[in-house]
């Protein structure tokens, strides 16, 4: 396999940072914030207690991204509570999804980690409803172009992202984890069946361990999408670290991911995850997969694109610093995304409450 | 009955009888003037209704008003639409 | 100390072409590399006295701002800000070259270093006592900053207030006044010995030239300084000249809506507002006349006011 970039050097070894020059740090920072992981790099560093031996010019760097991380937490839940406020009344199991779920159910996975949508799973048959209720609280529809409102619900049967109207941030209301155009069909029910309450959120459920693995690598193998391939790796890799302690859980996830029609992106996350950042499988899942694996030729072509597709989308990792250039990686960075969460809130209330009741609200 | 809403530390700075004040949960500041932090203050001692707040604070409030209760009242909804504080 | 200045137009160029240039300004070391001549003009011109960082070094921002290729090479030549490899901004007609590095440095700044409160606002010093000028583009801000430079006021910034959380001291980030479409004259007949760069008409905002910053300001870029003042102005033609004290409260709710990265800081940032607000006597101020605006800055430098 060829020469790792930087950036993931580090995600494997964290230690690797010791002895970095200027140079270097740079650009490790460079490839972080391209992959959309710079704040999750003060996290691992800060865990491995050598946060306090990095220089101070890239130090500043990672301690910016501390604020940003827990303004988009105090974001997250302020949203979510938002989100379970407005459906209150419907008695809809609330289930959510990847980066809100790891936030809220406080997941190792959620910690440095920003996103921009909240995904909640809620039964088909209560979609209209969930609109409605939504729409009262103040989420407006997106994409009101006619072509792509039939696209999403007539062709993918889901609602088109929603954004709220004042708070500017957006929800995806979905009834099953994959489209119903997709090749696979994971049953919802199954996974509603197993979800798990958040203990600390009345009202709030995630999906089961296995199913939150299952799903998180879904995304990362069927969507095609791979400007955030190495951030959703990473997502895998933290998740297996936290739940392969739990009691039962890898003996369990083969056959729940066959059972959910899941086990070929399963075989690639037991696959990508060991090669490219060191996560540790029982030889014995590894077995129980193998046969979900496409054979021979396929799995050579697999390999070489998932392992270029899955490095941070930096020229860097293209150049000659690293070692010889073997692939050319197009550079389409996030450096767009809004702060996540973040943006519309008004600033301050012009509601100013006093006893002479001259409050306006703004 | 209102108290002060789970998660909100009521972080504010007070300057000649008006406060700002920060917001745990949405992140929004607020302007809000004593009787307002007053209010919120005796919330945070102890859960109350708009009767018994009209009670223990009624001389931080002027003379001439005269319903005080339904002022009171008028306040609480607002400081619970900010979410600053929840009904119990 | 190697500075911009020192340095000829031919290792200019080849910096800007090469490796980039690592300026600094400020505490940021930002590195540049272009082929845009009316950029490195800019460059040459108001950042002749700024220090430039050896290679090899930590750089807080990358901007590369290169010419746009492909066909409208040919149709309308347009330069294009490249961060670190990835293009958010549109392309714009190479003669806003320059401005359009103001800008961007700038933004990234203000979209990054969050270990200040950022506030949208001047900030100048004399006598040991600092004046933040917070204000919305049209209030005049600038044409006043400019107009205080030639009165021995220093320079630690035009646009960015920096303000450190844990202590509220302010951070200097001394860069190029910009000035907008009738400043330019009204500075340029104030202040004849005032450099500026060449204007550049047709932008979103008009028509936009940058003074260049006093080199004292330049040299005693670590020094920081505490606040005393926070004062909003407002330029009104004919206007008598006003400084009204403001409550505290509203003071704060004001800056706070004239900040970056106030709402990102969440409760440190409410901190630190506090602490900036405790720290300085806050006004309203209205003026027409520039002389009149000198001589009340200078008693509210001596603290007599």
């Amino acid at each position: 396999m060829m020469r790792l970039p930087l950036l993931v050097r580090v995600l494997r070894d964290p230690a690797a940072v010791r002895g970095l020059d200027g140079v270097g740090w740079d650009l490790l920072l460079r490839q972080a914030d391209a992959a959309n992981l710079d704040a999750f790099l003060l996290v691992l560093l800060e865990d491995a207690g050598l946060l306090d031996a990095v220089p101070a010019g890239p130090r500043a760097h990672l301690e910016w991204t501390r604020t940003g991380a827990a303004g988009h937490a105090r974001a997250a839940r302020y949203e979510v509570r938002q989100i379970r406020k407005a459906l209150d009344g419907l008695d809809v199991p609330l289930i959510l999804l990847k980066g809100a779920a790891y936030a809220l159910a406080g997941l190792d996975a959620g910690r440095g980690r920003l996103f921009s949508d909240i995904d909640i799973l809620v039964p088909k048959a209560r979609l209209a409803e969930v609109e409605a209720a939504l729409m009262m609280h103040g989420w407006i529809t997106t994409h009101h172009d006619a072509y792509d409102q039939r696209y999403y619900r007539q062709w993918m049967h889901e609602l088109p992202p929603m954004q709220h109207a004042r708070r500017g941030n957006s929800i995806d209301v979905h009834h099953a984890i994959l489209p119903e155009t997709a090749p696979v069909h994971p049953d919802p029910d199954s996974l509603r069946a197993c979800a798990r309450p958040i203990a600390a959120e009345p009202g709030l459920a995630t999906l089961a361990p296995a199913d939150m693995v299952l799903h998180s690598a879904v995304h990362l193998f069927f969507d095609g999408e791979f400007d955030k391939g190495l951030r959703d790796l990473v997502d895998l890799h933290r998740l297996l670290g936290e739940f392969g302690a739990q009691p039962g859980f890898w003996d369990a996830l083969p056959a729940r991911a066959r059972e959910l029609q899941l086990g070929r992106p399963l075989f690639y996350a037991l696959r990508y995850c060991p090669r490219l950042l060191g996560t540790v499988v029982p030889p014995a899942v590894q077995a129980a997969v193998a046969s979900e694996g496409p054979r021979g030729p396929l799995l050579w072509l697999m390999d070489r694109l998932f392992e270029r597709a899955l490095l941070p989308l930096h020229p860097s990792c293209a150049d000659a610093f690293d070692g010889p250039a073997r692939f050319a990686l197009y550079v389409r960075g996030n450096w767009l995304r809004m702060p996540p969460m973040l943006l519309a809130q008004h600033l301050f209330h012009k509601a100013f409450i006093t006893k002479h009741n001259e409050s306006q609200a703004a | 009955m209102w108290r002060v809403t789970p998660g909100q530390a009521l972080a504010c700075r007070e300057w000649d009888g008006e406060a700002v004040l920060y917001n745990d949960l949405s992140g929004n500041t607020h302007l809000l003037d004593g009787a307002a932090l007053d209010l919120l203050h005796a919330l945070r001692d102890q859960p109350a209704d708009a009767a018994t707040l009209a009670a223990r604070l009624a001389d931080h409030f002027d003379a001439g008003d005269d319903d005080l209760v339904a002022l009171i009242d008028d306040m609480l909804s607002a400081l619970a639409g900010l979410d600053l504080i929840e009904s119990c | 100390m190697l500075t911009v200045g020192s340095l000829s137009r031919a290792e200019l160029e080849a910096r800007m072409s090469g490796a980039g240039l690592v300026l600094r300004t400020g505490p940021f070391a930002n590195r540049i590399r272009s082929d845009v001549e009316p950029l490195i003009d800019g460059v040459a011109l108001m950042y002749a006295d700024y220090p430039v960082d050896p290679e090899g070094g930590f750089v807080d921002f990358h901007l590369d701002f290169l010419r746009s290729g492909g066909l409208r090479r040919w149709v309308r030549s347009q330069v294009h800000f490249a961060y670190d490899g990835t293009t958010p901004f549109q392309p714009l007609p190479l003669g806003q070259a320059y401005p359009m590095l103001e800008w961007t440095m700038n933004w990234c700044v203000s979209h990054r270093a969050h270990g200040y409160l950022i506030i949208h606002a001047a900030v100048l010093e004399k006598h040991g006592r600092a004046i933040i000028l917070p204000a919305p583009p049209g209030s005049g801000k600038s044409t006043l900053t400019a107009a205080l430079l030639g009165h021995g006021w220093r320079l630690l910034s035009d646009e960015m207030t920096l303000v450190q959380l844990d202590d509220a001291v302010l951070v200097p980030l001394p860069r190029p006044v910009s000035l907008k479409n009738g400043s330019i004259d009204i500075i340029r007949a104030f202040r004849p010995d005032a450099v500026l760069s060449r204007p550049v008409e047709e932008t979103t905002k008009g028509t936009i030239a940058h003074l260049k910053a006093p080199r004292d300001s330049i040299a005693r870029a670590a020094e920081a300084a505490r606040p005393a003042c926070i004062v909003f102005p407002r330029w009104e033609a004919g206007a008598a000249i006003t400084l009204d004290p403001l409550p505290k409260a509203r003071a704060f709710m004001q800056v706070a809506d004239n900040s970056f990265n106030y709402q990102v800081l969440g409760a440190r940032g409410f901190a630190a507002l506090g602490r900036l607000i405790d720290a300085s006597d806050a006004y309203t101020f209205r003026y027409s006349s520039l002389p009149e605006a000198m001589a009340l800055f200078e008693r509210l430098a001596l603290g007599a006011a």
